[in-house]
């Protein structure tokens, strides 16, 4: 298999303070990875270190098969890279940022022309192409910033945090972008602090302290918090204790019980549940699995960390 | 192409720069206007040189009452008749009075002195105001140390010298253009650096493949250039509002001027090194801007200062550069007679510029 980031024993120190400690990560080729931390993580300091823009303390860091930082040249011609603070030039209009950084890449004349028309209007910013960046909205910003990213059409999009600060419909449709590129093979790194957002990454590293404590699909992830899947049952009757599973959590009301308890994967015990449960005489009323959201999974993980 | 890109892109923020603009612009006007308009309009006192070679009572006090004539102003004092002709050909001064050793001696005597006056006859209405105003001196001084002596013992001989007819405007163009040339790019490169470093657009910037050559020349190119235009427009102001005369070959002052804006840019990049912000770019171009004036030689010359001052001004570069550019358009000497400046400023210009390629780093951390 071939990764788009593989990144192993990376340790970045700010004189004696680690804020990338021992960090080890591979990010497949066409998935959409997020990193997910607290403010101070590391994860903008990690997301610099692959991107060359600052050097390593310590590990080893390759892109799409190159070193960085010793073949950083190579590297970033196939990164597109949005960093946290807005850094386009605000005194230059839509077409003109666009226009500047398409030269940087060797695009030039009726190409580049063509590319930023593109790209305008995939990301609706065609009626602001001659207004300063400066002027933008924060939203606007954020898709001219993804537009210059795009311009060379990279293998490999590097976000960093791109929907601060956004409202939330402005924020589905970055995601609507995003996941379009997506399907185009393009591999995106992003980060976030918007737990629902995170839920449309293919994986999750959750960063926490520099540490990197968990790594996932969004699902095993909650299954790593909580040892398993939650469901709810209700019943009518009364239940003190069920053979091989965990009761959680018990709610009497009444003649009916309500039960929460934690399955190792719901797909698979559910219906042995419900069947052992038939078969000692209770009604089941209703069962249901308890989504938990990443937000709780987040929680969790950072405060056993 | 790149290169082309940066040069575009500085440009056009550049125009929309207002407060850039305004100091581009200002500069020239308001230097020009404090010395240009307040020094040309005559004040009424021309300046004139004395050469004592008697050096006695009666000597001083002839020179006190030069001193006290509402229309000259002594300026320098020199220690020989060449030194005194050398101040007027040069146009330091508009005359030099000579005192011949005896002078004194001569008129205890009673028998008559005679005293030469170098005059430049360049500006006629300059020597006739010196000549009338000697007659009436000299005079006035005989009817007061001997009132018994009504016959005329002091006699003045004139020596004409055609100086090179300065204006005062003229003789303040150099450090115009010198002051364009030290502070508009130094203040417009440091604050362009200064600039990305803190709206942290060099984070864009280095992910695209672009080598630091292209971002340092392409600001460079586009500095270059602006300031190259802001000079040539104050130049042109002061040819054709001010009727300012350049008497050498414009290339070669066109040469020297580029020389030092080479310097003042290399010296904008270190200043953005060690700045933080653009508030702090410009201040140090200024903190720097002062003494570099002050040193210069335009303001007081030179041979006027203390000895230790003038090892300052030994390795201050505005004082090459004005140098050459007066001794280029005031005198009509050529570049290769000003090799000692233009090699100062060349190796002022290259230091500048490597320490700076060196220095400057252009990384997010
Ligand atoms: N240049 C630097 N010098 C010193 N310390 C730094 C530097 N950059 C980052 N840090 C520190 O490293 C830690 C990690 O910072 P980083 O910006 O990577 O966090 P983050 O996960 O991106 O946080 P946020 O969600 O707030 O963006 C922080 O404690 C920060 O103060
Ligand atoms: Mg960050």
């Amino acid at each position: 298999m071939e990764y788009a980031i593989e990144v192993h024993g990376l340790t970045k120190k700010f004189g004696n303070f680690k804020a990338v400690d021992n960090l080890n990560l591979k990010v497949k080729r066409g998935e959409i990875f997020g990193l997910l931390g607290p403010n101070g993580a590391g994860k903008t300091t990690t997301i610099r270190m692959i991107c060359g823009l600052m050097n390593q303390t310590e590990g080893s860091i390759k892109v799409y098969g190159y070193k960085i930082p010793e073949e950083r040249k190579e590297a970033i011609k196939i990164i597109g890279y949005m960093a946290q603070r807005f850094s386009l030039y605000e005194d230059l209009t839509v077409y003109e940022n666009m226009e500047f950084f398409g030269r940087l890449y060797g695009i030039n004349g009726i190409n580049l022309r063509e590319r930023i028309i593109e790209l305008l209007n995939f990301l609706e910013l065609n009626e602001f192409k001659d207004r300063l960046a400066g002027k933008l909205s924060g939203g606007m910003r954020q898709r001219l910033a993804l537009g210059v990213a795009l311009l060379h059409k990279p293998k490999l999009l590097i976000l960093d945090e791109p929907t601060a600060g956004v409202d939330p419909p402005i924020r589905r449709a970055f995601w609507g972008y995003l996941r379009g590129l997506n399907k185009e093979d393009v591999t995106i790194l992003i980060t976030t602090h918007y737990m629902d957002e995170a839920e449309n990454c293919d994986r999750i590293g959750l960063m926490n302290r520099g540490r990197l404590i968990a790594i996932g699909s969004p699902r095993e992830l909650k299954r790593m918090a909580f040892g398993g899947d939650l469901v709810e049952i209700k019943v009518q009757g009364r239940i003190d204790e069920l053979k091989d599973f965990r009761i959680l959590e018990k709610k009497v009301d009444g003649e009916n019980c309500s039960l929460k308890i934690l399955l190792s994967d719901a797909s698979l015990e559910l219906p042995k549940l419900l069947k052992y449960m038939d078969g000692a005489g209770l009604k089941i009323l209703c069962a249901e699995t308890i989504n938990v959201t990443l937000e709780e999974v987040f929680i969790r993980m950072v405060m056993e960390s | 192409m790149k290169l082309l890109a940066i040069v575009l892109k500085e440009l056009r923020q550049l125009r929309r720069d207002t407060r850039s603009l305004v100091m581009i612009a200002m500069i020239p006007l308001i230097v020009m206007l404090l010395f240009g308009i307040g020094y040309s309009r005559e004040s009424g006192r021309v300046g004139i040189g004395i050469v004592n070679l008697d050096d006695k009572p009666i000597s001083w006090i002839f020179i006190d009452s030069i001193k006290k004539v509402q229309t000259l102003e002594i300026k320098a004092y020199g220690k020989s008749i060449e030194e005194g002709r050398r101040m007027v050909e040069e146009g330091n001064v508009y005359a030099v009075i000579i005192v011949p050793s005896g002078f004194t001696e001569g008129l205890l005597k009673g028998s008559s002195v005679q005293v030469l006056v170098i005059v430049d006859e360049s500006i006629t209405t300059i020597s006739s105001v010196i000549r009338s105003a000697m007659f009436a001196v000299t005079y006035k001084f005989q009817e007061e140390i001997a009132r018994n002596n009504k016959s005329e013992f002091i006699e003045l001989i004139y020596n004409s010298v055609y100086g090179p007819k300065v204006t005062n405007l003229e003789s303040f163009t150099p450090l115009v253009i010198g002051i364009v040339l030290q502070l508009v790019p130094t203040t417009l490169i440091s604050i362009a650096i200064c600039k990305e470093k803190e709206r942290g657009t060099f984070e864009q910037l280095i992910m695209s493949p672009v080598s630091r050559f292209d971002i340092i020349f392409g600001k460079l190119i586009a500095f270059f250039i602006t300031t190259l235009v802001d000079m040539f427009a104050t130049l042109g102001i002061a040819v054709l509002l001010f009727n300012v005369n350049i008497k050498g070959q414009m290339l070669d002052a066109i040469m020297v001027s580029t020389v030092f804006l080479l310097g003042s840019l290399g010296l904008g990049m270190l200043i953005s090194v060690l700045s933080r912000n653009q508030l702090q770019a410009n201040q140090a171009a200024i903190f720097i801007f002062i003494p570099a004036l002050l040193f210069s030689g335009a303001l007081v010359p030179i041979d006027m200062l203390s000895p230790s001052a003038r090892i300052i001004a030994d390795f201050t570069p505005m004082y090459y550069f004005i140098s050459a550019f007066r001794n280029i358009m005031l005198k009509g000497l050529s570049l290769w007679e000003l090799s000692q400046q233009l090699s100062a400023l060349t190796i002022y210009a290259t230091l500048m510029m490597l320490t700076a390629l060196i220095v400057l780093r252009l990384r997010v951390d």
